[in-house]
């Protein structure tokens, strides 16, 4: 009999700044939406363990997608990229991600993001409060600076050192089989993106004076984080976390950078209570 | 249990050991992959202890322990005893799991051709995975 998995994938059309993008996203489940977003030089794909997960599809409709220039999604057409330096900023992915749950009707859906995905959760709950239910923010800090290396964007450099150095961001307790999931996808992008997406991740997402302004009566604010990540290390994401008046920390043990790919066995048992609870709040 | 730990010797710097340990990073298939095209001399010290790995086509041809100022080296790595017995452990704590991550985090330091040293990343990280099981055996 043939071995399938839930997961469907489409392509959608959408306009952002005047210019048009053919997006695609995974999709699995039914119910709350749950719009997952992935790190910085990676895609959807990162999100397979969950939405295979059918104790959280049985309850949610799960939904990754995959940015602009990452995975599946194609550079424009109707743009001459190559004559620019590709850079994630902060105004284009807060009103890629509006427009991108607008498009599929996607109400008040919760969000979870991690590591970029994660510091988004938190400009999503400051600047767009009425969008969300809730967001989980994995990996998610206030302000992660001094990551925006030349090396993640060299000619000298092949994508094998990002196979290398996005492994050793994992738990050395992950299943190694996953912790080289992590690797062999970061080595599948574009040589700009990951340093591009870096120009957010490092640089403009400074949250640093607004945390106090994110109204957790409107938001529902969670935010985990790996102990072995040294990018957004768990005291810069729990200090964040103590700033917003009504979040929950969680300090995730023997997790690293990416908790939901390296070993979603043990994130579950992180992830599944805060998940009943939105569903329990709905 | 930490000052076990502390006391442990830091293997790739003992004489009686080099042989064995260059021979079993030699052998090891992921390395052998790895460091197909590499050939770089790489400078560890522990506190002020050092040795030159030095590495042509692949191989680690020699641990030359103890150089002198005229050895030439194309990047180093760096970090106290205390902190290279940390970054050694079947399972390091955070941080010290990462050669990344303990220079940014920690107080191990890299240099020199760091643009060798990333280019051949994949081979340093698997060369230090090998040193850490041998480190324990």
């Amino acid at each position: 009999m043939l071995k399938t998995e839930a997961i469907t994938g489409k392509y959608i059309y959408i306009t952002i700044h005047d210019v048009e993008y053919r997006v695609y996203f995974e999709e699995s489940g039914e119910g709350i939406p749950l719009l997952c977003q992935h790190t910085a030089g990676s895609d959807g794909r990162q999100w397979r363990h969950l939405m295979n997960d059918k104790e959280v599809t049985s309850e949610f409709r799960v939904i990754a997608v995959d940015l602009p220039y990452h995975g599946r999604s194609l550079p424009p057409e109707s743009k001459e990229w190559w004559k620019e330096e590709y850079k994630l900023t902060k105004r284009f992915f807060l009103d890629f991600l509006i427009e991108f749950s607008h498009a599929l009707d996607l109400e008040r859906p919760v969000f979870s993001g991690c590591s970029m995905g994660g510091h988004i959760a938190l400009d999503l709950a400051l600047e767009h409060p009425e969008e969300f239910r809730a967001v989980i923010g994995l990996q998610a800090a206030d302000f992660t600076p001094g990551l925006d290396l030349i090396w993640f964007d060299h000619p000298r450099i092949s994508a094998e050192f990002k196979y290398a150095n996005l492994y050793e961001s994992t738990a050395p307790t992950s299943p190694e089989k996953y912790r080289r999931e992590v690797g062999w996808i970061y080595s599948q992008s574009a040589p700009p993106v990951f340093r591009g997406d870096l120009f957010y991740y490092s640089v403009e997402h400074d949250l640093s004076e607004k945390l106090q302004q994110i109204d957790t009566s409107r938001v529902a604010v969670y935010i985990l984080a790996g102990e072995y990540d040294f990018a957004s290390t768990p005291e810069m994401c729990g200090q964040t976390a103590s700033k917003i008046k009504g979040a929950e920390f969680v300090k995730m043990k023997q997790l690293g950078h990416f908790p939901v790919t390296e070993n979603y066995e043990l994130f579950r048992g992180y992830l599944l209570p805060i998940l009943k609870k939105i569903s329990k709040n709905r | 249990m930490w000052e076990e730990i502390f006391t442990m010797k830091i293997r790739f710097l003992d004489p009686n050991r080099v042989n064995q340990i260059r021979d079993y990073i030699n052998s090891d298939p992921e390395f052998k992959l790895a460091a197909k095209y590499m050939s770089q001399d790489i400078l560890l010290q522990v506190d002020e202890k050092q040795c030159i790995l030095k590495i042509r086509d692949g191989v680690i041809k020699d641990i030359l322990l103890n150089p002198s100022p005229m050895d030439q080296w194309s990047f180093f790595i760096k970090a106290p005893e205390k902190s290279w017995e940390l970054f050694l452990q079947p399972t390091p704590p955070p941080y010290f799991h990462s050669l990344f991550g303990a220079t940014l985090r920690e107080d191990f330091q890299f240099g020199g051709d760091v643009e060798a040293m990333f280019a051949h990343y994949w081979a340093t990280l698997r060369l230090f995975a090998v040193i850490r099981q041998l480190q324990h055996e």
